[in-house]
């Protein structure tokens, strides 16, 4: 990781030519293509569009409902009508599990974006300005970094969360912002450095836009990766809660939420417990084989075999 | 007669990559005899440190092989040892230093116990004795405070004694063959002068044979009874040093001298680089790797040159006699001839190009 | 390197200080805090709630608060706790022994194996064996820990009868020493296996990637050049180098240690610090969980400093720099 930064800051600076940006895109045709080669990252990729996909066409997949209670046929094995049996209250949980699959992909993915935002705007901020100001923000950024993040969590979704998506999704995105924030800071600073040493301007307009477009590149990459797995880590963040009763409460429903429900009666059906855990457990891998599968893509100093 | 040290016969080491088969060393040969000093030279690439590494059988296994030619070591082909004999070989009796001093050493160690390692495991002294012995082989290469510097590590070392500590732990166990990978291209130049000086002192007072690897011409020719030139895996001429300098015959080997700007030239000479770029070692062209870029080359050349005697001792693998004055002045035009179509005029020793009016008459 | 460790030790105090400040404002900013508690019981006549404010000390501004509850804290002293009025720092203790066990013994077991899994996944790269440690490993990391405790307490419990599932030990038998030890390790070994996996599975890949790194040094090929077997150069260079940053990640994850058994403590219903929490988060008990957030971050803090230090220390180029 270090060689990458240290390559980054002493690489000559460029003009951004149409040759450059030609040569920028057959980048990404490279990236994309030693993405490719790598087998088990593109099945996960593949899983999860199948899993997105999925969820999103829930409608066409299931006419149950995942609301609807049959209390004629609780616990029932699973059968065509039912694809992954019923649960105490009837329920279908193959509906279920779709539609509960929308709220915590949407959850995971929505925090992350929102995480991320906040990451990169700080990072920004902080690295731009410098002085005291990045002195402040990486104390903050310190301060959270530190804290028992499970610990906080529940005690403000305890108190603050009314169980709906919105603040579930706030609420998990509150503490996924650092990397990000860190990495975009490293990159200005790594800039101003080159850049500006010498010169004891002050930092106008033209020269914001100028370093922008030679951090977005070098930075874009890693804060990928970082999103990626970013996404994985909130959905497990957000199951936990769920799972504890402190996140998504009824009527909304994700995985975690059926997997709280499942824990009183995993002794009636213990199916009811594996197929949301294993729901969020096979998505979570696919994120952290993509996620990875990125690393190895981007990182241009990886041995080949 | 004595037995040679060191008798290399048609060594063969190759690298399974991806694309395809890399010949990096391709049929080499070369003798050394007990306490006699030889230098490899050739452009990066060229194979030379793979040869030394295939000698000590430190060639990673996949994707390396060795896979012909025979390595006779004091008469025992090393390649037919077994790993454990093949340990006690390393260290023991061949010592070998590498380039960049400061990455071959163990970080987190003294250097005092990494010195007693290799005398621990080869002389079987005990821990106290190793310690006694790397004290005075520190003094020996010219470290003050030899005592005391064994507790150091390796950071607080300037390149220059770092390199010397090296030497001294490949001599350690007194071995016959002292294997010298590009051992000064890291230093100072000023630097450099004391570690060779260093290496030929020491190794003289022990009657160690040095294989000296280097791309400097410059480097060769104060150290070195014998020089091997290599190229693209082959070597192409081997001759006593001073003899190599007087008459060079394979085209490579000229191209090499007449690289090395020197102080008594006229400043309007031109300098002379060679032409081209190194061969594809995954689909080198049939015949002789050096012909795409050699003046001399003839027909014949589509077909791989025997090695020939050209002199005292001296050998050379090439079809044509580069001391003919008619093949010099062709070999001459046709370089122009390849520079000019290649779009790059020739570089004036002063820096400036022919086309300036002001150099001309 | 002295100026480096006080100039971290400075910086830890800062931390820990902005961490009080912040939780303490956390704790009273949330609905239904401190003061919320007996301003909000129907119970209690206006009088009696002032009263109880007062006491409290709920009525001072918020600096002199934090001020009176900071100075006690710093000796020791959290308050008692609204559930049932037990000195929370007892309350405390009583836990956090059972944390310290399960938490520790997971640690130990996942660094057991984790380091040789690690290794061998280098030095073996790209091979079958290497495969399979990855896959493990990627699974582990993927893995939601309380659905992996169902799971285990499903299929080792339930269906095959074999372990424990829940507490500390069975009560009710008067077992002797012996069989109450081994008791207490069978209702141990499930709850350990299950807070150990994510370390052994994010362990064991630092270590691959560490050991591979290291392999690939110069030292390495010099060691061989020596002449030095496989044995030797794996343990006195490769892992000596290897395991220097392992122990600065092992270091940071022991400093989780307050939180981060939360899940698994609930799940399988073991006595510690994490269950604790949970029941007064839902008991409302705020004394408790501000002691126990401050105490969480202390810990975290102190251990990324212990892990700071620890490289430099092991560092030589640090250590003599």
């Amino acid at each position: 990781m270090e060689i990458q930064e240290e390559m980054a800051t002493t690489a000559p600076v460029l003009e951004i030519t149409p040759q450059l940006t030609r040569a920028r895109r057959s980048q990404l045709r490279i990236i994309f293509d030693r993405f490719m080669r790598n087998r088990v990252a593109v099945a996960g990729a593949i899983v999860l569009i199948i899993m997105t996909l999925a969820v999103i066409f829930a409608p066409l997949l299931t006419h149950n409902s995942p609301t609807a209670i049959d209390l004629a046929h609780v616990y029932a094995p699973p059968s065509l009508a039912h694809p992954f049996g019923t649960d105490d209250l009837g329920h279908d949980e193959f509906a279920r599990a779709l539609y509960g699959g929308r709220v915590s992909l949407a959850v995971g993915v929505s925090s992350m974006l929102v995480a991320i935002f906040i990451g990169v705007t700080l990072g920004a901020v902080a690295g731009y300005y410098g002085g005291w100001i990045d002195n402040l923000l990486m104390r903050i950024t310190d301060v959270f970094l530190a804290v028992p993040l499970y610990l906080i969590v529940f005690v403000l979704s305890a108190s603050f969360s009314d169980g709906s998506i919105k603040s579930v999704v706030f609420l998990i995105a509150i503490f996924g912002w650092m990397y990000a924030a860190r990495l975009v800071r490293g990159e200005f600073l790594a800039i101003k450095e080159r850049e500006f040493v010498l010169a004891a301007r002050t930092i106008g307009a033209k020269d914001f836009r100028l370093m922008f477009r030679h951090i977005l590149p070098n930075a874009a990459g890693p804060i990928i990766v970082n999103a990626t797995l970013l996404i994985g880590s909130n959905i497990i963040l957000e199951a936990v809660l769920s799972f504890f009763g402190f996140g998504i409460q009824p009527p909304n429903a994700s995985w975690g939420s059926m997997l709280n429900n499942a824990q009183d009666v995993m002794t009636n059906d213990p199916l009811l417990v594996y197929i949301p855990g294993l729901l969020i457990f096979i998505t979570v891998l696919c994120f952290n084989l993509v996620g990875d599968g990125l690393r190895d893509a981007l990182d241009p100093y990886m041995t080949e075999r | 007669m004595a037995t040679k040290l060191l008798e290399v016969r048609d060594l063969q080491t190759h690298f399974k990559m991806r694309e395809g088969v890399v010949r990096a060393v391709d049929g080499v040969s070369f003798d050394l005899e007990p306490g006699e000093r030889i230098g490899i030279v050739g452009e990066s690439g060229c194979g030379k440190s793979v040869t030394a590494l295939s000698i000590m059988r430190l060639i990673k296994s996949p994707p390396g092989q060795i896979v012909g030619g025979n390595v006779l070591f004091e008469g025992q082909d090393l390649l037919d040892l077994s790993e454990a004999e093949m340990r006690r070989v390393r260290g023991g009796k061949i010592g070998m230093i590498f380039q960049d001093p400061m990455t071959s050493l163990n970080p987190t160690m003294t250097i005092g116990s990494q010195l007693a390692e290799g005398i621990q495991l080869h002389l079987k002294m005990s821990k106290r004795a190793a310690m006694n012995r790397a004290a005075e082989l520190l003094h020996q290469v010219g470290i003050p405070d030899a005592e005391q510097r064994l507790k150091a590590y390796p950071h607080q070392f300037s390149g220059g004694m770092r390199q010397r500590v090296m030497i001294a732990m490949a001599l350690s166990c007194n071995p016959r063959l002292l294997i010298a990978d590009e051992p000064t291209t890291a230093l100072d130049v000023t630097v450099q002068a004391q570690i060779l000086e260093l290496i030929r002192s020491v190794c003289q007072e022990f009657g160690t044979a040095v294989m000296l690897i280097t791309h400097d011409m410059g480097v060769v020719a104060g150290m070195t009874d014998r020089i091997v030139v290599m190229y693209a895996g082959h070597v192409v001429e081997s001759a006593p040093t001073d003899e190599l300098f007087a008459n060079p015959r394979h085209p490579y080997t000229l191209g090499l001298l007449s690289c090395i700007p020197r102080l008594d030239e006229r400043r309007q000479e031109t300098l002379t680089p060679i032409e081209g770029a190194p061969p594809d070692l995954l689909n080198p062209p049939p015949g002789c790797p050096f012909a795409p870029r050699c003046g001399f080359a003839i027909a014949a050349c589509r077909k791989f040159p025997p090695m020939r005697t050209v002199g005292p001792n001296h050998i050379a693998a090439c079809w044509v006699d580069t001391t003919d004055p008619a093949a010099q002045e062709q070999a001459q035009a046709r370089r122009i001839a390849m520079a000019a179509a290649r779009g790059d005029l020739p570089i004036m020793a002063t820096g400036r190009s022919p086309t300036d009016r002001q150099d001309l008459g | 390197m002295r100026r480096y460790i006080i100039r971290r030790i400075l910086q830890a105090i800062l931390l820990l200080f902005l961490m009080s400040v912040g939780l303490f404002l956390l704790i009273h900013a949330l609905p239904g805090g401190p003061a919320a508690v007996i301003a909000f019981n129907p119970h209690l006549t206006l009088a009696a709630r002032q009263a109880l404010i007062r006491r409290f000390g709920l009525d001072k501004p918020l600096y002199l608060q934090y001020f009176y509850w900071i100075t006690a804290a710093l000796r020791g002293n959290f308050g008692f706790s609204y559930v049932d009025g037990q000195a929370v720092t007892a309350l405390l203790g009583q836990t956090f022994g059972n944390t310290l066990e399960l938490f520790g013994s997971a640690l130990v077991f996942a660094l057991i194996l984790a380091v040789p899994l690690g290794v061998i996944s280098a030095i073996r790269h790209y091979t079958i064996t290497d495969y399979l440690i990855t896959v493990l490993a990627y699974f582990g990391i993927s893995m939601p820990i309380f659905w992996f405790g169902l799971i285990v307490q499903l299929i080792f419990g339930v269906q095959l009868h074999w372990l424990p599932v829940v507490g500390q030990r069975t009560y009710g038998y008067n077992l002797d020493p012996f069989d109450t030890f081994i008791d207490y390790l069978q209702h141990l070994i499930l709850p350990m296996c299950v807070l150990s996996l994510a370390f052994i599975a994010g362990w064991s890949r630092y270590m691959r990637s560490s050991m591979l790194e290291t392999i690939q040094q110069d030292y390495i090929r010099t060691a061989k050049a020596k002449g030095l077997g496989p044995v030797a150069t794996l343990v006195r260079h490769a892992l000596r180098n290897a395991l220097i940053p392992l122990v600065t990640v092992v270091a940071i994850d022991f400093g989780s240690i307050a939180g981060g058994a939360a899940v698994t403590e609930t799940v399988f219903a073991w006595p510690g610090m994490g269950r604790l929490f949970i029941d007064s988060l839902t008991a409302r008990d705020y004394p408790v969980l501000l002691a126990m957030l401050l105490l969480s971050a202390v810990v975290v803090i102190l251990f990324n400093l212990i892990a700071d230090i620890l490289y430099a220390v092991l560092d030589p180029r640090i250590r003599y720099s």
